[in-house]
């Protein structure tokens, strides 16, 4: 979906700080009118519905966030267009053509064409523009749509315009960091660790390359792409750097904040993971199977093992556990390469028989268990145990 | 010391341990990746610095690329020729100012063509990129490219929107030797620059009919492309490459309805803006918007402005007169612009005249355009599409009802009708409405016209 323009997004600036206007259990009782008005509208031209939206609905509603929350409700109902007499294109070929050669007056002209074409002068005239905007026939959404998820999803659309203006963010985050990262990569963004001060979780400060050289909003669109990941962390918090009009402003996020999340993210990148998961959690119930632990840094760069493998009465016995699996020779260098770097003392590499991996090429300090198609839970609980 | 572009930068990684990067043209240490780095339009200026110091370096960007064939002779008029070789004397950097109708695409295709070096055309519509595909695969047999208007070919001549130059100039920068921009008065205020800052092209060629005036946007433009080398005003033209014309404004009066309704509305705006305009004399349009936005008042202000230039687009008055000069003109091509889609949606039900607006397919809009062009439609009507660059085959008469966008459209619509032919003298009527806002935005845009410099030859 395309960002909100600025002139819609409702929010105010507390000293230094954006703080977004969110829609929330207060809001329900004229998001439920606004709906109840779209479904009275569907199947007649969106003027018409526009129309009836200049005036005030009868319940209150905040003209600031009510002109929000409809710009999402109609961008979820994509219109249709008019069914009409004459194709409107095959309508203004015809009629301006005939003006263009006839000096009669615009009347007469379209009588003239329609009756060549058999049908009315207003059935003709009705036709001329009936595929313009304003003229598409109000739709109905694809799934039920309640006043909750139309300001949850309103929220999303709030802060993901607002974050068109941010320059970098900072993401303290608690699980679920590796989509994070894997986003920001995908969509060409720097993703470096910051220190937690010995604080559980990673913070992530993520940003494009250009803007080392200025204040860029080039990346605001990607940066929000980042926010309906988080509700799938179990704690975060958001700090974006923003300009709005040459001022920096902060906008900050956190959990909780009522914003609709993305659709849930894969637990398991492959099979041969989430088998070794459940066999491990079966055969050894004392020991916890975390799956994407926080993430380490290593020569400029991040790396996030597949597994922590963690006693629960004696988490000092930590293991990190990473399934070398069927990638590209070039991969499995380059994430060999990281691992050695960072000099793991506690670091189980399962590595795929096919891979073929040289012993020069593994880190001198990891425990490693060679596999096919099956990583051995019992071999990885013998080295732990 | 390898150089590698780096999503619009060039990262420089392994330098040797004397060589001070921080004194290298542009180029800053980057923290997050423990590497110098610069904006890959300081690329050629980078491997200058590193010659001239002897330092020894891999260059992992790709190697120029050239076509060598394919292309037909493209002729040029005499200042047509002066402007491109202003511009190779200016060592391929560089901004043209022609008028419109004078034929810049046309200086643009030579450049290409003598140049022979792979080239990224930006341009500022989609209606514009079809024009830009069309012309050049008339010279230049091999396949263009397009990036925009959802598709995404990429050949070493490529024509591409400026948002989507924007948006992907992470992936286009290295491609390309030669950087052509259209209008590129668009360039140099900030918005948009990073898509000329993230190619390495050292070649650049901007294009327009009204370049900058202000001092911080010439030298910005000037760093992104170059400084202008080479201008000409509609006047140097005017009788000879382009077409005389005669401006002739209409004043016309508001009914006592509308003037009552406008009284009101300027009573509103009038009180806020001069309240701002004393508290800052100094202050732009752009702070008063910004202002006015934070208050209740200040926004019943600027309410009251938007329903005032509504009031203004197609008045009474406007209505007759419009309908007595197209009664007048009735065997002459007359293109008729307005402030708003409404407006020119509102003409063509009255008058039956063909709008050409963005609501308007591509597809349609070429046959609009070729039925123009072959005489079965005499008046085309618009807000913003005929505005820009688009080739608009000899209009002779040109209807002002509206304008929203200042000085700088009016030169563009104007020169939609400077097209020369055998004989023809053009006319521009604006209709300009007595006692309201419109009289001095009537006279700004004349003052444009007849005050532009004259040839730098």
């Amino acid at each position: 979906m395309s960002l909100l323009p600025d002139r819609l997004l409702s929010y105010s600036v507390a000293g230094t700080v954006v703080v977004p206007h969110f829609l929330g259990e207060h809001d329900h009782p004229w998001l439920r009118t606004l709906l109840e008005e779209h479904e009275r509208f569907i199947g007649r031209p969106q003027r018409e519905l526009d129309g009836r939206l200049r005036e005030p609905l009868p319940c209150a509603s905040p003209p600031r966030k009510l002109r929000l929350a409809n710009q999402v409700l109609m961008r979820l109902r994509r219109g249709h267009r008019n069914a009409t007499v004459v194709p409107p294109r095959r309508a203004r070929a015809l009629v301006f053509v005939q003006a263009a050669r006839s000096p009669a007056p615009a009347l007469t002209v379209l009588s003239t064409v329609a009756a060549s074409l058999g049908v009315t002068a207003g059935d003709l005239q009705g036709s001329l523009f009936a595929d313009l905007p304003g003229e598409r026939l109000v739709g109905a959404s694809a799934q039920p749509l309640s006043a909750v998820e139309l300001a949850l999803r309103t929220n999303l659309a709030l802060v993901q315009a607002l974050l068109f203006h941010a320059i970098a963010v900072r993401i303290d985050v608690e699980g679920n960091a590796r989509v994070l990262v894997r986003h920001a990569k995908l969509r060409g963004l720097i993703c470096t660790i910051a220190d937690r001060n010995g604080r559980c979780g990673s913070s992530l400060e993520i940003s494009g390359p250009f803007v080392l050289f200025r204040n860029t909003r080039l990346y605001g669109r990607a940066l929000g792409e980042l926010v309906p990941l988080l509700a799938w962390c179990p704690h975060f918090r958001l700090q974006a750097n923003c300009v709005f009009g040459g001022r920096h402003l902060t906008l900050e996020l956190g959990t909780g904040d009522p914003i609709f999340p993305a659709g849930a993210p894969r637990e398991y990148d492959s099979r041969i993971e989430e088998r070794f998961a459940r066999e491990f959690r079966r055969l050894a119930p004392d020991w916890d199977v975390v799956r994407e632990p926080e993430p380490i840094a290593a020569d400029g760069t991040l790396i996030f093992p597949d597994f922590a493998i963690q006693h629960r009465s004696n988490p000092a016995r930590r293991w990190l556990l990473e399934i070398v699996g069927f990638w590209t020779p070039d991969y499995v260098a380059r994430k060999l390469a990281q691992y050695k770097s960072a000099r793991l003392s506690n670091l189980i590499l399962c590595i795929d028989k096919s891979r073929n991996c040289a012993a020069a090429d593994l880190p001198p300090e990891a425990l490693v268990i060679r596999f096919r198609r099956r990583v051995d839970a019992a071999a990885v609980l013998r080295i732990v145990g | 010391m390898k150089l590698q572009f780096d999503r619009g930068t060039i990262l420089l990684t392994d330098p040797p341990e004397n060589l001070n990067l921080a004194e290298a043209p542009g180029v800053l240490w980057d923290p997050r990746v423990r590497a110098y780095r610069a904006p890959a339009s300081r690329y050629p200026d980078l491997r200058r610095w590193l010659f001239e110091g002897s330092v020894r370096f891999e260059d992992l960007t790709p190697p120029p690329r050239s076509m060598q064939d394919a292309w037909s002779d493209v002729d040029l008029r005499p200042y047509q020729e002066a402007a491109l070789s202003a511009w190779e004397l200016a060592d391929r950097r560089g901004v043209v100012a022609l008028p419109t109708g004078s034929g810049k695409t046309r200086l643009a295709l030579a450049a290409m063509q003598r140049t022979r070096l792979s080239a990224l055309c930006l341009v500022p519509t989609r209606v514009l990129l079809d024009q830009w595909s069309r012309e050049i695969s008339a010279v230049y047999r091999g396949t263009v490219g397009r990036y925009g208007d959802g598709v995404r070919q990429l050949t070493p001549l490529t024509v591409a929107t400026f948002e989507s130059a924007y948006r992907h100039m992470d992936q286009l920068g290295a491609r390309f030797d030669l950087l052509i921009v259209d209008e590129v008065h668009h360039f140099g205020g900030g918005l948009r620059d990073e898509a000329l800052e993230m190619g390495i092209a050292a070649a650049r060629l901007g294009l327009t009919a009204t370049p900058p005036r202000a001092p911080g946007a010439v030298a910005r433009l000037a760093d992104l492309v170059g400084p202008t080398v080479f201008e000409l005003a509609v006047a140097d033209l005017a009788g000879g490459f382009l077409a005389s014309f005669d401006a002739i404004t209409l004043y016309l009066d508001l009914s006592p309805e509308e003037h009552s309704a406008y009284a009101s509305l300027s009573a509103v705006f009038n009180v806020a803006y001069r309240e701002f305009r004393h508290a800052a004399p100094a202050a732009s349009w752009a702070d008063f918007t910004q202002h006015s936005g934070r208050t209740p008042a200040g926004r019943r202000a600027l309410a009251a402005w938007r329903q005032m230039r509504r009031l203004l687009a197609f008045t009474h008055s406007k209505r007759r007169a419009l309908r007595s000069l197209l009664e007048r003109h009735q065997y002459s091509r007359v293109l008729i612009f307005t402030a708003d889609n409404k407006t020119a949606y509102a003409i063509a039900r009255d008058h039956l005249v063909m709008p050409l607006t963005c609501d308007i397919g591509r597809q349609e809009r070429d046959q609009v355009l070729d039925r123009f062009r072959h005489g079965d439609l005499r008046t085309l009507v618009s807000a913003r599409v005929l505005n820009e660059g688009l080739d608009v085959p000899d209009a002779d008469v040109a209807v002002v009802v509206g304008g929203a966008l200042g000085e700088r459209e009016h030169v563009q619509r104007v020169g939609r009708l400077l097209r020369p032919s055998e004989g023809k003298r053009a006319v521009v009527y604006e209709l300009v409405t007595r006692n309201t806002i419109e009289v001095g935005q009537a006279r700004r845009r004349r003052l444009v016209l007849v005050a532009r410099p004259s040839a730098q030859l």
